[in-house]
Order: structure tokens, then C-alpha cells, then sequence
């Protein structure tokens, strides 16, 4: 459960600062030290480093030198299948953003209401997030949506009279789909069920009460009128950090569609620009298009994450 | 403080840091060795693989004292890890993998020419040779040669009053009578044939990809070979969705399919299963124009141009893989069934006399095709993404390949860079 | 006024689609059970067998005692690493929220203005070219490569510093009045002062490291140094395939972190909501 932050949630005004003593020169930098110095190497210099390869033909090097000008950007930016994981990811996104939110939106209020056994819920609902994503995708693979008659959910469809599906290599309709976005949804669902459940205990009870007072009918109404507003901005938060986590897409994709070589058709059914950024940098040993893939999809997310946030002022007023 | 100071001092302290950090992983060494060299291998499925491997290691250090080997067996994606531990000063010695030009233009690979003296270059395969030079110098020697085939359940075709299929329509009718509720027709991977056919069903139809540095594959016989394979799939009788892919037998030996393009190498396991009750075919031809097609595979072994010790490299290489031929038989025969690379070491192999092996083993001199190590991995990836399209979702095959081939134009003219 | 079974009856819908939930949330533990007590004859069978009629506890011992596959090993390393970057990153990261929150010195605004720019690269993006640096460094397949990155986080530390933000001035103010220097009052007053916050960021830092799969599949080429992620993939691109094995691996890699999530609930709790968006 890699957390990220939606650029929209932070605040760069400058905190109110005591009088300077003597020494805080020295002070502070001997406390930002570490972590400047990792930022730098493990961050700002790759970024660096990355944009000279991005420049460079640098097959079978990591050593930028060989400087073609901005042909790789445009030789990504021409291919077809590159252009395709980017449609991917769209799409993906399509399903899983909104289907998250409301999934974790509904369970938060399902479990917040649950008078009896409050807690017993919400830790099965939150305990799939401590799985990771690759052993989420062998249960998926191997055993709920195996392809054979031994794969759980074809059992379940048997005495229905249904032939086992191959969930994950069948195209029409593309059941594989139904495998990975249900993978991420039991991964993550809770995660944000958890948020929610903290936006609903902020919502100040006199609101429900003046509602009921104004005659508002609890259950849809006040639901419509008093909660959905009243959690704009975690919901916001909620649909930045996943639609974020979905651009990343990377583990389940490869673990069941296939990476490295093995099902390779069934790997270029739906393939996130994350795993053909994987092979084209270090399966096919291309670092100059695959550092320049990693910057028009870095470019892509920074605008997806400011904009909404500077269109709409959303996340502004988030405590 | 002045801001300029302190950045100086971050460098330092970031340098100093970095140093600390390196100074932690040297390279481990045997103690007593005078010499270690690493050497990877991919992960053999086959029992008893990873212990031959270590023993050879053992024998060679008993003979050579002062020269460890330190051998790692690499399960997964192995040709991406190795691509990558190349470019790292701590890559192996001593591995195997499949020559590419880039690995040479990069200056991963050592030349090997001093190994091979007239006699032993007559003692090998020419196409062996032919894949593992470039520039006419050689990259590698050839560890054996393996190969595929359609395997087939000789009772179940009987029983379904089939012949083993021969052309492609035989072979869409013969899976179609296969066919049962609970044992599909024929398996040749999870993704319907892609990884598996991608180059056995153009090949079939005699056609091919790359030939002499020019790409070759766009054109109507590759379309229609890979439109049949969409026609096998569309039949509903190619098992899908198994735990294992195509290079692993257990489809066949489980049951769970009547036919299944798989190894040589699997043969052993496949025997165990079924004794008998097997028989072998290249995969079939396209229509009458078409010849059976099979592939010449196999690994090679190679030294990383990199390594401090390249010479102790070669001397090993030399002992394993062209010397000892009581290993390299040892190697290709008591595991795994691979032929041996050398026609002096397969002559005195009795295994290879069975009929499947030795039906699998002339198909695949007669039919057998390999790849340039003008083709790499990019070129491969968009005609695997051309072929999912045509063979999987029966997109309209001509756009598709002009497609791939315009792609494969360029990663070519940029190899040559 | 309701009496507290109304209020249970009542809500009885409520109880029927949450338990209906519940059972879908758990069915993917129960197969990993199932799955790793049983025989491969027995999970492929063609009824399905609800639950071991035997459990076989041996897939435990065959998974360790297998040297194809590398299990011992990849929970060793990810142990390590989880625990490392644990520590570290909430150290590092504290330390720079503190300074950045509470001491005045000429380059805050420049350090926390990098802190932001970086906080705006996705991570995962960027893997190309941090290979490629790491590479040069000579990290790949090294235990310290796998790690050292993860000690520096952008997001940690800003959260960090938002926490320290809101200390009360006064009790700092106290602190000086005893003597003691930015140092000492970061660590006898905010340290002791910031434990759940640390607990629960550390707690979300150790199972996202314990979790992590793209960065160390591409720093570690070797087996000795990869992580259960990483070995539990390539039981997916194995020649051959032990369904009971695999799925014994499985319940090996999970149970720890299901121990450590269900012991320490709260903070992740806290941890989940403080980084959600939510102080």
C-alpha cells in the first residue's frame, strides 16, 4: 500500500517560525542532511541523469553519450504500442477509479452504521491491504480464476451447466479484465473504506440533526444532501490517490497477464505503460526510449494530478 | 553559513557516503580461490539439473585448483536479468543465453575464436556457428540444440479416428474430434499459440523475418499463417488458462489435452507419464506451398567481455562445453532430453536412437529453423504484439505486419548505428 | 427512544450484505489455506474439496527444503529490508519534517520547495533512470540497492512536518528555558512526543517495503538478493509448477504481515487516515 500524495493536498505557505537561535543554520542542516542528500541521489540526479539518457540511443548502456536529439521522445510517441498502454491505463483507470470510490464510499457507510461488531467488519473489510499485489495475482491466477475446472469460480459456474472459462487467456469477451480489476479492488478497497470511515466521523452531528429538524428523511436525502457534500474533499483525496496508483499500475499486470517471455500474447492484451517501459528498457536493453517513455508518462501524471485541483479549487480547503 | 559552503559539503558528505556504502560489497570469493568466476544459467525444469551443474563446477575447480566457479541458477525472467546484470561490473563470468548483435556492439561478449581450432569448428553445426557470430568473429559456444514438437496421444487419435495431421486444416480437423468435456484438443500455450507459434507458423508457411539484415516477414503467407492459428483458436478446443505454459508438459501428462506442442526436453517426463503411448510431429505445414517447420534452439554458452578473469573464462568455457563431452552427454541426456551440439558427441549418444527422440532430432535438421542475432528482443515484441492482434483478436492481419515490419525497419537501422 | 434490539433488527439488511461482503473479502485467505494443506492430486481434483481431509503440514517443510526455489532466502532479505528502511525512513524523514517545521535557517524554503518538487514524481516512474544511476553506483543486485532508496521519502517527510507543526510552541519554548538545543529538543521533547505518529507511519512503510515488487525485480538479478515478492513471482515462470508449495509460500509470505496488521490495527489505522488526507 504505497502511499502517494495528490499534488492538489499540499500547502506551500511557510509555517509561522519561532525567533532563530544560534545554531540553527548548522541545526537544520545536519537534520535535513540525510534525507537531502538520498532525494538528490535517488531522485534528482536519476531525473537528471534519466533526461541525458532520454537524449541518448543507449542500447545495452546505461551511459548516456551518443546524443540523437528528442528521436526517441518521437519514436515513442509514434509507436503504436507504446500509445496503446497509454490508452490502457486510461481505460483501466475508467473502471477502477470510480468503482473504487464507490465501493469504499459504500462500505464506509455500511460499516459506520454497523451498531454491532463495528470493528469485526472493518477489519475484514481493511485486511486485504496488508496482501501484496503479486500474491493477490497468484491466488487470482492459480486458484479463483484458474482456467481449468479446479479454478474456484469456474466450480462455481458448473452446476450452472458453464465449461470452465480460461478467465485470463480468453479475448471474447475479455474475462481478463474481470480478473484484474477485481484483484485491485480487493487489494484497495479497504484502504480507502478506512479514510472514508474518518471523513464520515468528522461530519458534525448537528447537521443531521438540523436536516431532521428541516424534515429531511434520513437514509437517501440526507445522504445526497449533508454526507456527500460533507466529504468532497475526502473524496477527492480518495479519487487522486488511486487514480495516481493506477497510472502505476505494474504488479498485478504482470504477474497475470504474463511478464518476461511467458503468455506473451496474452501480456499484450492489456499492457500499462509501466510494465512496456519494463521491457523496453530492461528487457529489450533500450534506455534511451525507455527513459523518455518514463518522461512523457511523468509529464502525463503531473497534469492529470494539477489539473483537477487547479480547474476545480478541490482539495484546497482539506484540513 | 553561506548556502555555496554547504552545498560544497553536501558533495562530500554525499560522496563520502556513496563511498561507505561500495566499500561494503566486494565481490565474494572462495576462500583459497585464486580466481572465482561466476556463472549463471537459466533455470532447467528438469530434476537433477541444478546439482549436475554444481558438480561440474566442482570437478573443474579439482582439476584446476585456485579457479572456484560459483555457479547461480536464475528461475523467471532470466534473459532480462541477464541483460541487465551486463551492464553492471558485477555481471557473471560465464553464462548462457542467445547471441544479439547489440550485445556485441555494446562490448558485453568476448570473441571465443581462439576455442575453435578447424577440427573442433568442423565438429560443429554450421547454423550453430552462424547464430553465434557477428562480424564473423564467434560469441559463443553451443551447448546443444533443442527443439520442439507436436506430441500426440497415439490411442486418443486412434480412438477418435484421426491420423496424425500433417497440414494445417488436418491438424483444426483433428483437434475439433479431440475435443471432449473434460480433455481439450490441443495445447500450445496459455495465450493460444502466440509465444509458441510466433515464429513456427510463418516458418511453416515458408516464409521467415530477417534475412540478410532485411526484414522479410510482411507479406500474405506470414498473414495467413497466422490467420489459421486464429481459426485453431477460434475451434475452442486449444486448452487455455493452465497453470503451466507450453514448455512444461504437464497438460499433456496430466490429461488435460490429446496433443501439445512442447520440448524435446520434456520427453523424459512425457515417457514417464505415457510410455508409449506418444508420437512425435513437427508442427504441420501451412497448405501444400508450406513445409513442416520446427525450431533449432538451444543455449550458448558465452564470457562477459567485462570480466577481470576473461581469459580463466575461456579455459572453462573451452574444459565444459567443448573438452568434456562425457558431461556435455551427461548434461544433454540424464535430465532433460537435449541433443548435443556436436554431431561427434550425439553419434555415441544411445538415447537419441528412440524413436520419438530420434523422429524430434531428424525433424529438426530437416526442419529446423533458427533466428539471426540480428533479431532482438524490440523486434520480437512488436511481432508478438502484431501476432496477438491477428491470431488472438482477428484484427485485420496486412496492417498489423506492415505495422510491426515498419517498427522492426527502424530498431534494425538503429542497431546499425 | 430505540431499544438496542430494534436498533439490531432494524438493521438487520445491513447485517446480510455486510456478512455477504465478509465472505468474499475472506474467500481469497481461505483458498490460500485450503491451497496450502492440500495435495497438488487434491487441489486439481475435479469436486472440489472444501477443506483438507488430512491437512498436509510437509508442503511447509518441502517449501524449505526445495533449493529451486529460493524462499528461505527471499524472507530473510525482505525481513532485513523491511525492517532497515523501517527504521531509517522514519528517522531521516522525522528529522527533516522537524527541521523543516521548526527551525529557522536561510534554505528552508529552498529544501522544502525540493521536498515538494520531488514529491511530485510518481515513484514508480522513475525506475528506468534510478537503475540506471544505481547501476553506476553499483547497487544492482545488492541488498543495498534494493534498499537505499526507499530510505528517502518526499511524502513521509512532509507529513512529518505537518505533524510538528502543530507542537505547541510553549513546550519548545520550556525546553530552551532547560538548555536545550535544537537537538535536544528534537529528542527529548519531539521524539518522545511524535511515537504514534511514528508507529503509524512505520507501520504502513514496513508492509509497503515487505510488499514492494517493481524495484527490487529490477535490482535483483540473482537469486541472494531477492525478495519474497520477487521469488513468489518466478514460482509463476518456473518450468514446473508445485500448486501446494506455492501456495504454502504464500501463507509464509502473508502471515507475517497479517500478524502485524492484525496487533497493530490502530496505528495503521491512523497511519492510513493521517496519509489520506485526514490530520
Amino acid at each position: 500500500m504505497a502511499v502517494t500524495a495528490p499534488l492538489s493536498k499540499i500547502k506551500t505557505a511557510a509555517p509561522a517560525r519561532p525567533r532563530p537561535k544560534p545554531g540553527a543554520n548548522l541545526a537544520f542542516w545536519a537534520f535535513v542532511a540525510p534525507s537531502l542528500i538520498g532525494l538528490i541521489v535517488f531522485t534528482l540526479v536519476p531525473i537528471g541523469w534519466g533526461f541525458l539518457l532520454s537524449l541518448s540511443h543507449a542500447q545495452n548502456t546505461i551511459h548516456p553519450g551518443h546524443y540523437v536529439g528528442l528521436r526517441n521522445y518521437t519514436d515513442m510517441l509514434t509507436d503504436e504500442a507504446f500509445l496503446r498502454s497509454l490508452v490502457t491505463m486510461v481505460l483501466y483507470s475508467l473502471f477502477i477509479v470510480p468503482l473504487t470510490w464507490g465501493m469504499s464510499l459504500g462500505l464506509a457507510l455500511l460499516v459506520d452504521k454497523a451498531g454491532w461488531g463495528k470493528s469485526f467488519w472493518r477489519t475484514v473489510f481493511f485486511i486485504p491491504s496488508a496482501v501484496s499485489y503479486v500474491v493477490a495475482s497468484l491466488i487470482w491466477r492459480i486458484s479463483l480464476f484458474n482456467g481449468l475446472s479446479f479454478g474456484f469460480a469456474n466450480h462455481l459456474l458448473a452446476p450452472f451447466g458453464i465449461h470452465p472459462i480460461a478467465w485470463v487467456g480468453t479475448v471474447d469477451p475479455p474475462w481478463y479484465w474481470l480478473v484484474l480489476v477485481t484483484v485491485r479492488l480487493w487489494l484497495q478497497v479497504g484502504f480507502y473504506m478506512i479514510i472514508f470511515i474518518a471523513g464520515l466521523q468528522e461530519i458534525p452531528k448537528s447537521l443531521y440533526e438540523a436536516a431532521a429538524v428541516d424534515g429531511a428523511a434520513p437514509g437517501w436525502q440526507t445522504l445526497r444532501y449533508i454526507t456527500l457534500p460533507q466529504l468532497r474533499n475526502t473524496s477527492f483525496s480518495v479519487l487522486m490517490l488511486n487514480l495516481i496508483a493506477a497510472f502505476q499500475a505494474f504488479d498485478e499486470f504482470y504477474n497475470i497477464l504474463g511478464g518476461g517471455g511467458q503468455s506473451a500474447g496474452n501480456a499484450s492484451l492489456a499492457r500499462p505503460p509501466l510494465v512496456y517501459l519494463y521491457s523496453t528498457a530492461l528487457g529489450d536493453q533500450d534506455f534511451g526510449r525507455g527513459a523518455a517513455g518514463a518522461f512523457i508518462l511523468t509529464a502525463l501524471i503531473c497534469a492529470v494530478t494539477l489539473i483537477p485541483g487547479k480547474l476545480f479549487g478541490l482539495g484546497r480547503a482539506d484540513k | 553559513m553561506n548556502l555555496s559552503i554547504s552545498r560544497r559539503q553536501f558533495l562530500k558528505t554525499a560522496t563520502f557516503a556513496a563511498g561507505a556504502l561500495l566499500a561494503g560489497c566486494g565481490p565474494k570469493g572462495a576462500p583459497g580461490a585464486r580466481v572465482t568466476l561466476t556463472q549463471w544459467y537459466h533455470q532447467y525444469g528438469e530434476t537433477g539439473t541444478q546439482d549436475a551443474v554444481l558438480r561440474y563446477a566442482r570437478e573443474y575447480t579439482k582439476q584446476h585448483p585456485g579457479i572456484a566457479v560459483r555457479v547461480i541458477w536464475i528461475p523467471g525472467d532470466y534473459s532480462t536479468k541477464l541483460g541487465t546484470a551486463l551492464l553492471t561490473r558485477n555481471g557473471p563470468d560465464v553464462f548462457e543465453s542467445t547471441l544479439s548483435e547489440p550485445m556485441v556492439t555494446a562490448g558485453e561478449v568476448a570473441p571465443l575464436d581462439d576455442l575453435f581450432t578447424p577440427e573442433i569448428r568442423a565438429d560443429f553445426n554450421p547454423k550453430d556457428l552462424e547464430i553465434n557470430s557477428v562480424g564473423g568473429r564467434i560469441y559463443g559456444v553451443k551447448m546443444f540444440d533443442d527443439t520442439a514438437a507436436l506430441y500426440y496421444r497415439k490411442s486418443l487419435l486412434e480412438k477418435a479416428g484421426v491420423d496424425p495431421p500433417r497440414t494445417m486444416d488436418a491438424l483444426i480437423a483433428a483437434v475439433k474430434k479431440l475435443n471432449t468435456d473434460d480433455r481439450k484438443g490441443l495445447f500450445v500455450g496459455n495465450d493460444g499459440g502466440v509465444g509458441s507459434l510466433i515464429n513456427i507458423a510463418p516458418w511453416s508457411a515458408g516464409s521467415d523475418f530477417l534475412v540478410d539484415g532485411h526484414i522479410v516477414f510482411d507479406n500474405p503467407r506470414t498473414a495467413a499463417a497466422y490467420e489459421k492459428v486464429l481459426e485453431l483458436n477460434a475451434t475452442g478446443a486449444l486448452l487455455l488458462g493452465a497453470p503451466t505454459d507450453w514448455y512444461d508438459p504437464s497438460a499433456l501428462t496430466q490429461g488435460l489435452a490429446a496433443m501439445q506442442w512442447t520440448g524435446l526436453w520434456a520427453y523424459p517426463a512425457i515417457r514417464k507419464a505415457l510410455g508409449d503411448d506418444v508420437g512425435v510431429l513437427p508442427w504441420p505445414a501451412l497448405d501444400a506451398q508450406g513445409t513442416p517447420a520446427t525450431f533449432l534452439g538451444g543455449w550458448s554458452s558465452m564470457v562477459n567481455a567485462q570480466s577481470p578473469n576473461v581469459d580463466e573464462a575461456k579455459k572453462y568455457v573451452k574444459w565444459l562445453w567443448i573438452e568434456r563431452a562425457d558431461l556435455q552427454k551427461d548434461w544433454c541426456l540424464s535430465y532433460g532430453f537435449h541433443v548435443p551440439a556436436r554431431p561427434s558427441v550425439a553419434r555415441t549418444a544411445d538415447a537419441l536412437r528412440a524413436t520419438v527422440p530420434q523422429t524430434a532430432a531428424h525433424n529438426m535438421t530437416v526442419y529446423g529453423h533458427a533466428l539471426p542475432p540480428s533479431w532482438n528482443s524490440a523486434m520480437n515484441t512488436a511481432l508478438t504484439d502484431a501476432a496477438t492482434h491477428i491470431l488472438k483478436e482477428g484484427r485485420p492481419a496486412a496492417g498489423e505486419l506492415a505495422n510491426a515490419a515498419r517498427k522492426c525497419e527502424i530498431v534494425l537501422r538503429r542497431m546499425q548505428e | 427512544m430505540k431499544t438496542r434490539s430494534q436498533n439490531f433488527w432494524s438493521n438487520a439488511p445491513r447485517y446480510v450484505v455486510l456478512t455477504a461482503l465478509a465472505v468474499l473479502f475472506v474467500l481469497p485467505f481461505y483458498l490460500i489455506v485450503r491451497n496450502a494443506l492440500m495435495t497438488d492430486a487434491q487441489i486439481t481434483a475435479p469436486g472440489w474439496i472444501w477443506l483438507p481431509p488430512s491437512p498436509h503440514w510437509e508442503n511447509f517443510r518441502a517449501l524449505f527444503d526445495d533449493h529451486d526455489n529460493q524462499m528461505r532466502t527471499g524472507l530473510i532479505n525482505s525481513a532485513v529490508i523491511a525492517v532497515v528502511t523501517l527504521v531509517f525512513q522514519t528517522l531521516f524523514s522525522s528529522m527533516a519534517g522537524y527541521a523543516l517545521a521548526r527551525i529557522p535557517a536561510r534554505g528552508s524554503g529552498f529544501v522544502f520547495g525540493l521536498v515538494l518538487a520531488t514529491l511530485m514524481i510518481p515513484g514508480a516512474v522513475t525506475f528506468v533512470p534510478a537503475f540506471a544511476v544505481m547501476a553506476y553506483l553499483g547497487g544492482v543486485n545488492t541488498q543495498w540497492g534494493v534498499i537505499a532508496p526507499g530510505l528517502f521519502s518526499a511524502f513521509s517527510i512532509f507529513l512529518f512536518r505537518q505533524f510538528y507543526l502543530r507542537f505547541p510552541a510553549e513546550i519548545e519554548e520550556a525546553g530552551r528555558l532547560d538548555g536545550l538545543g535544537y537537538f535536544g529538543v528534537y529528542w527529548h521533547l519531539l521524539l518522545p512526543n511524535s511515537t504514534s505518529i511514528m508507529t503509524a507511519l512505520g507501520v504502513l512503510t514496513f508492509i509497503g517495503s515487505w510488499n514492494s515488487f517493481l524495484w527490487p525485480l529490477v535490482i535483483g538479478q540473482d537469486p541472494s538478493s531477492w525478495t519474497v515478492q520477487v521469488v513468489l513471482s518466478t514460482f509463476l515462470t518456473a518450468q514446473t509448477m508445485h500448486l501446494a508449495q506455492l501456495f504454502a509460500a504464500v501463507a509464509v509470505a502473508v502471515l507475517p504481515l497479517i500478524v502485524v496488521f492484525l496487533v497493530m490495527q490502530r496505528s495503521i489505522v491512523e497511519g492510513a487516515t493521517f496519509s489520506g488526507g485526514k490530520e
